[in-house]
């Protein structure tokens, strides 16, 4: 615990030691106590957050503490505990849960944690993220609402936060695994709407992490202007007109709307497990050959950046889609032991739950589409969507919803807001159908990296 | 509001709370500690993915001083640890406030909770073992896979959260409240000639084992699970367009939240959403009256079950549209205090290192008169929408929400299944074509969660109810 604005004295490099020499021990406690094989996996933080609402500040705050969560498999039978406890007696209780659950437990052949690889430290905290305060958040967030203040008195900054998030992961398990790493980013987000008289325009809102002062500082102003131009052009919204055709989708709505489920179909659970539309297309042509998917979790404008999964595999660049055609499958220790190869470093997941499976940091590729005015004189006439707001069925890929923050191109070009406008089809088809994909990326929360695709065939309802 | 268990409190950790409390210096502390231990499982075709148990306590801060708000926490239930989160609270208000353009003045006085409350049957589910949790899930996923060779796979997953708080403020709250909120999840996936649809069951109520199972049994859950993504195989997607429509109570219960509910919120009111300077105002039909509630009301098991809210304040129900009319707004003590009317009892924090917000509860709309059949029997051109999915709402009162199925309804009569689509609306619009209201009523977001920056288990239903959307279907 520590006082918000103070200096902090915080020594990531330290603390990745201790939260690996607690895994160790929770690993070797584990053992003690009769598990065949064991896995600790820890997650500290320490940060601080500045709030802001209707335009003023509402809250700082700071938040430390750290988790670590046991895994254990006995005559290959599997329990997890976890506990933010770090006194003896908590830690001891957390060994006796995982191995009371593991004696309940069926026995599978796939229940196995991987062994030891190399690894290289891809991210860390840097000097500036250790050295941060609460008083530099207090700048940053306040530079956002004026940077608002000036843009337009007709927005209303509903809600914006400054963070700074610095963490450190460990992860030790019986078989020699011992990882460990720190991060440090600041992140920036906003959501608005624009008043004009009676009329309350459609929210927006942006985000963005970064792990560096000056990427954060550079991106904030673009950042939020581009927000309070998305609210003030939701203003005036009239009702669109329906069709089935081409639409323009903003990297954030198209990543929503495609990627999402090519994603869930790639996950080799899914295909093991016979919920995965995409069983039967590996090596072939799922997408127009102008879509290439990528996780790339060494790159570090992602916030999820990382040099070992969560179950301590070494990450590694790996090609979901490329050129339209289907690469392979996402792995992690159980799924490659059911299938018979090794994990490709795709377990994700924190402290308080079990590994999953999924990407690090997803990357759709930019075309030769050119720039946002290039895509809507591609489209001509139709839909722009900005934001997707509906549901996507990960077993098929039906989707259906409304476009949020979205135009009406007319003669190559935005000509109003639309209301109550919406979108239906199905995103594996439809990826097929893409017609053009744009030249510039735009960065997703830093979580993904996408540029404007333009799709044909997707049906489109007015209200 | 139903009365606490025991109304003088005497509990070690409202008593370190208390403690710790002494000697702070600042216009308002607010105290809470809160333990919450989950234990989940999960099964998908015949392999136990998750079996376990966690622990997540610690004790949140929130301070106001020279005019403003500080929060912090810490993990550890010492007195010492408690102090220094309050002085962290303290320091992090006092620069807060040079930035600050608008002094919160202290909280005026109003009903604090004193007592111990304690929802039914959380003793009784602490108490069920963990291998009964697991054969609950194995044999429930393996009788949704069994129920026809078209189902090619399911998952079943259990979930269960005990939480335990203490509340302190240093105007007078001191409660001890303990609720269990458990939930069951059925997915099973059926594939034929390349298609692959999904059913989908869940159940998530406040209280106990027979709570939870009170509407159907796990079995039963499987077996409907099943026979859903069975029959949407063959369904075809509806055609898109203004409809007039039937929604079930699960999808009244997000029409509710997600189309008023949020936009009724005081801060999103503060922020200007379109509710903003409507209270008196007709926003519904006159079928329409509106409650958002921290007690189970009609019906036991409401999952979004409140009794004290995190702030010390007793949650009430609230009367949010009156036969049309809009009459509150849903509040924390700070809004409140802004808009000068008593705390609705809606600030919520998700976990000890969160603070606490304006959420709803169990949000619905009160049961009128008539039956589905007699509903049905009226509607000459129109859908029967069944099953909720995800939903959202904007500040201008447009909501979306997922629908599982449609049903199509000719002169009286239905007909065919269809896919279900997200249906859309200008939310006091779609309410003011309300022109029917069934006389029953249900709780039904099942394991539905809010996301509000931090999750809050909600609950929302209501009756049957017909009225004019858009459907999100497909285009000649």
């Amino acid at each position: 615990m520590r006082t918000t604005l103070e200096s902090a004295h915080y020594e990531p490099r330290t603390l990745q030691q201790s939260l690996a020499e607690r895994c160790r021990r929770m690993v070797d406690l584990a053992r003690a106590a009769g598990a065949d094989e064991a896995e600790a996996f820890a997650s500290a933080r320490h940060g601080s957050s500045v709030k802001y609402e209707k335009g003023d500040l509402k809250l700082v705050s700071s938040d430390e503490g750290a988790v670590v969560g046991l895994r254990v498999f006995k005559d290959k039978r599997a329990g997890f505990a976890s506990t933010n406890q770090s006194d003896d007696a908590a830690l001891e209780a957390c060994v006796r849960d995982a191995l009371a659950t593991a004696a309940f437990a069926p026995a599978h052949e796939a229940n196995v944690l991987p062994d030891a690889r190399p690894w290289v430290e891809r991210v860390a905290c840097s000097r500036e993220m250790a050295e941060a305060d609460g008083e530099l958040l207090l700048e940053l967030g306040a530079d956002l609402v004026r940077t608002t203040r000036e843009k337009s008195a007709k927005f209303s900054l509903d809600g914006a936060s400054a963070d700074l998030s610095r963490g450190v992961q460990a992860v030790a398990n019986s078989r020699g695994v011992l990882a460990h790493e720190s991060d440090g980013l600041v992140s920036l987000s906003l959501m608005g709407m624009a008043i004009d008289g009676d009329e309350v325009g459609g929210f927006h809102y942006d985000s963005g992490a970064w792990r560096s002062l000056a990427a954060a500082r550079a991106a904030a102003r673009p950042m939020v202007e581009g927000v309070v131009d998305i609210c003030l052009a939701n203003l005036g919204a009239r009702a669109a007109t329906s069709y089935k055709g081409p639409v323009l989708f903003s990297a954030d709505a198209f990543v929503d709307l495609f990627v999402a489920p090519l994603v869930a179909g790639s996950s080799a659970l899914a295909v093991q497990r016979g919920r995965s539309p995409l069983a039967k297309l590996l090596g072939q042509a799922v997408a127009s050959p102008l879509f290439t998917l990528r996780d790339a979790p060494h790159d570090l404008d992602l916030a999820g950046a990382a040099a070992f999964d969560r179950e301590g595999v070494p990450t590694a660049a790996f090609d979901l889609v490329r050129a339209g055609v289907l690469q392979g499958w996402l792995h992690n220790a159980h799924s490659a032991a059911v299938g018979g190869t090794t994990s490709t470093g795709h377990a994700r997941g924190g402290a308080r739950g079990v590994p999953g499976l999924g990407p690090h940091a997803l990357v759709v590729e930019a075309g030769d589409g050119g720039d946002e005015s290039a895509m809507a004189r591609a489209l001509g006439r139709g839909l722009w969507v900005e934001r997707f707001s509906g549901t996507v069925d990960p077993t098929n890929g039906d989707f259906s919803g409304v476009a949020k923050s979205s135009r009406w191109v007319d003669g190559g070009s935005a000509s109003h807001a639309v209301k109550e406008t919406m979108i239906s089809g199905n995103a594996l088809h439809l990826l097929r159908q893409i017609a053009r994909v744009g030249s510039v990326h735009t960065l997703l929360g830093g979580a993904a990296k996408a540029p404007m695709v333009l799709v044909d065939g997707v049906d489109v309802t007015a209200g | 509001m139903p009365q606490p268990a025991s109304s003088t409190p005497s509990d070690d950790r409202l008593n370190l709370l208390e403690d710790a409390l002494q000697g702070a210096q600042a216009e308002h502390v607010l105290l809470r500690w809160h333990h919450k231990s989950t234990r989940s499982v999960a099964v998908e075709k015949g392999r136990v993915d998750n079996a376990a148990s966690n622990t997540y306590s610690g004790i949140g801060v929130r301070v106001l001083a020279h005019g403003s708000y500080g929060f912090a926490s810490t993990d550890r239930p010492e007195k010492d640890a408690i102090r220094r989160a309050i002085e962290a609270a303290t320091a992090a208000a006092k620069a807060s406030a040079r930035q600050r353009r608008e002094k919160v003045a202290a909280p005026p006085p109003t009903q604090l909770a004193r007592g111990v409350w304690e929802s039914a049957g959380a003793r009784e589910l602490r108490e069920r073992p963990m291998e009964a949790l697991l054969r609950l899930c194995l044999d429930s996923e393996a009788a949704a896979r069994g129920a026809s060779a078209t189902i090619q796979s399911a998952t079943c997953g259990y979930s269960e959260i005990h939480e335990e708080k203490a509340i302190v403020t240093s105007d007078g709250a001191r409660a001890l409240v303990r609720v269990a909120r458990p939930e069951l999840r059925l997915f099973a996936v059926a594939a034929k000639n390349g298609q692959m649809q999904r059913g989908v069951e869940t159940s998530g109520v406040t209280g106990g084992w027979q709570c939870l199972f009170q509407r159907a049994s796990a079995a039963q859950m499987a077996d409907s699970a099943a026979r859903k993504a069975i029959e949407l195989l063959e369904a075809e997607r509806p055609q898109g367009g203004r409809s007039v429509v039937i929604l079930s109570p699960a999808l009244v219960g997000m029409l509710v939240h997600e189309a008023v509910g949020h936009t009724v919120e005081a801060d999103f009111v503060l922020a200007g959403s379109v509710a903003r300077g409507r209270i008196g105002t007709r926003v519904a039909s006159d079928l329409v009256t509106l409650e958002d509630s921290g007690h189970s009301e009609f019906l036991d098991g409401a999952g979004g079950l409140v009794e004290v809210d995190d702030e010390g304040v007793p949650a009430r129900r609230t009367t949010i549209i009156e036969q049309g009319m809009l009459r509150s707004y849903l509040h924390d003590r700070e809004s409140a205090a802004h808009f000068g009317v008593e705390p609705t009892g809606n600030a919520r924090a998700w976990e000890y290192d969160n603070e606490p917000l304006i959420r709803m509860r169990n949000t619905y709309i009160r049961p009128g008169a008539g039956t589905l059949e007699e509903l049905v029997a009226g509607t000459q051109d129109g859908w029967l929408l069944e099953g909720a999915s995800n939903g959202q709402a904007d500040s201008n009162g447009e909501f979306m929400f997922g629908t599982h199925e449609a049903r199509r309804i000719v002169g009286g009569k239905l007909g065919e299944r269809m896919k279900g689509v997200n249906i859309s609306g200008s939310a006091f619009e779609v309410l003011q074509t309300v022109d029917a209201v069934t006389g029953d009523f249900r709780w039904d977001l099942g394991s539905g969660h809010c996301g509000k920056g931090q999750p809050a288990k909600v609950d929302a239903g209501g009756p049957w109810l017909r009225c004019k959307v858009v459907l999100g279907g497909k285009e000649a």
